[in-house]
């Protein structure tokens, strides 16, 4: 239902965290490359409003952004908010999902267990509104 | 007593300064921390984001903080802050459809696909002062859990049910009840922090002008435009509040990445529209819009009456009267909190040698008035 991305941006930092310790232990520390970051930045919001379905800019959000290279390999972390350790570990996940051969396959399933956690989350979250859900009579 | 240029009182600045910062904390209250604000201050830090147009709930808890809950001081740090940092792109598209909805009304009609959500509301409450809120304590925090809980389970948790839903504007374009909407015919949309507005504007610039304005002053120019100085006749096709995905483009693939979910409120609001300069088109209504950070209703709803109007202006399709509110001009130059209200507050500021000046033009002015009397 969603993306790895989705996934890993919105589950706890921590837990992020932890994922990308797993990667990183599988490698001597050199292996890591900082390109920029961690540092905090903006991205500018564009909205596709509901008239003409044209697009704005709603104004900006803050985000933490890392780039860096694993073993040779570009890895991208960015996630709303001050967030250098979450950011961070998104960029080593990045470079690591992304190597020839996939020698990380082994996080899948259990990102795969993260989304289903995120997913039960949202579920709950939602289940709260629908219980103001109105039922109207009508006379 | 003469009238001089004056300089210096950077002693009195800071102690002014000072006196201000012991002041917050000389009553002996518990210092403000800043979850307390974005848990329980909710509007405040929605209002500090949208017109400081910076999205960052702890920070803008920090700037509500420091601005002892001033909201236009608030989103003026805001504003500030954003100068400091550097944009590194922009966002992907984000669409209210991809909104994962915790509230969803509309009063257009009854009966919407999904059904109407009222979610986290209070307009339905009776505006009495609530007396047990000043006698909360730690207790409380385990009362609320223990009542969402059995809201989650009054609401049936469904795998895959997270609150997407189709937009009701989408059901009155097909049933062709909608205007046209103007064609837009830039590449890229106008950026207010680029590029000086210049009139007539691009929709683009409209709507980027109104989402970080002033809630107060958006909120007058629509009330009067509602009420009598002009001739919109609104109704709410619909306004959803939730959580937003945002989304950037890999800088190495050019592939999608979530970047996490943004608070963001979005309305569309229908009116009459009569067909005053093409009287061969069919009568239809018109639609604006309204997007904000945060909950942010009576913002969203007054941005889009206000879009609406300026364009059924722009377009001469407005049928009476179309009153201030409907010249973009005005309203757009005027409608931003931190630039209105610098300009105001400036006026506290010395001004001496300009007052010397205008006291030497009232002194001519009266010798004048002297010699014209027989």
């Amino acid at each position: 239902m969603y993306s790895v991305t989705h996934i890993l941006s919105c589950s706890p930092a921590q837990v992020v965290a932890d994922l990308a310790e797993v990667v990183l232990a599988r490698y001597p520390a050199a292996a890591v490359t900082l390109i920029t970051g961690p540092r905090m930045a903006l991205v500018q919001l564009r909205v596709v409003e509901g008239v003409a379905e044209s697009q704005f800019n709603a104004g900006e959000v803050l985000v933490s952004e890392v780039r860096l290279e694993l073993a040779g390999q570009f890895g991208f972390g960015m996630v709303i908010g001050r967030a250098f350790k979450h950011a961070t570990a998104l960029a080593v996940l990045d470079a690591a999902l992304r190597m020839p051969g996939d020698p990380h396959a082994d996080l899948r399933p259990r990102i795969a267990a993260l989304g289903q956690a995120l997913a039960a989350e949202q579920e709950r979250r939602f289940a709260a509104a629908a219980a103001t859900r109105v039922a109207f009579d009508t006379f | 007593m003469g009238y001089v240029a004056v300089r210096g009182g950077t002693e009195a600045v800071l102690r002014a300064e000072e006196l201000a910062a012991c002041l917050r904390l000389l009553g002996g209250s518990s210092p403000l921390q800043l979850p307390q604000i974005s848990d329980q201050l909710r509007h405040a830090v929605s209002r500090a984001m949208h017109e400081g147009a910076l999205y960052a709930p702890l920070l803008a808890a920090l700037a509500v903080k420091q601005a002892e809950g001033d909201s236009i001081e608030a989103s003026f740090l805001l504003r500030a802050y954003r100068t400091t940092l550097t944009r590194v792109m922009a966002t992907l598209p984000a669409s209210g459809r991809a909104m994962a909805c915790m509230r969803r009304i509309s009063a257009s009609f009854k009966d919407i696909p999904g059904g109407q959500l009222l979610g986290p509301a209070q307009d339905y409450q009776i505006r009495l002062l609530q007396p047990l809120l000043a006698l909360e304590d730690d207790d409380a925090l385990a009362q609320a859990l223990m009542r969402y809980a059995a809201l989650v389970a009054a609401g049936a948790p469904q795998a895959g049910a997270i609150g997407h839903f189709p937009k009701v504007a989408a059901y009155l374009r097909t049933e062709q009840l909608l205007v046209d909407p103007p064609l837009e015919t830039e590449a890229e949309p106008f950026d207010l922090t680029r590029q000086a507005l210049a009139f007539p504007c691009p929709r683009s610039a409209r709507l980027q002008a109104l989402a970080q304005a002033d809630s107060s002053s958006l909120m007058t120019f629509a009330y009067s435009s509602v009420r009598g100085y002009g001739d919109a006749h609104p109704t709410l096709a619909e306004l959803r509040y939730g959580y937003l995905p945002i989304q950037v483009a890999h800088p190495l693939t050019g592939e999608a990445v979530t970047i996490g979910e943004i608070e963001a409120t979005e309305c569309e609001m229908v009116s009459k529209a009569h067909s005053v300069s093409n009287s061969s088109a069919p009568p239809r209504f018109n639609l604006g819009y309204g997007f904000a950070f945060g909950q942010s209703e009576v913002k969203v709803m007054s941005m889009a009456i206000l879009d609406s109007v300026m364009t059924q202006a722009r377009l001469g399709s407005l049928s009476g009267a179309s009153g201030p509110a409907a010249n973009e001009e005005f309203v757009l130059l005027h409608c931003d909190g931190i630039e209105a209200s610098g300009f105001t507050a400036h006026y506290k500021l010395p001004h001496y040698v300009t007052f010397e000046a205008d006291l030497r033009v009232l002194d001519r002015a009266r010798e004048h008035h002297e010699a014209q009397e027989p």
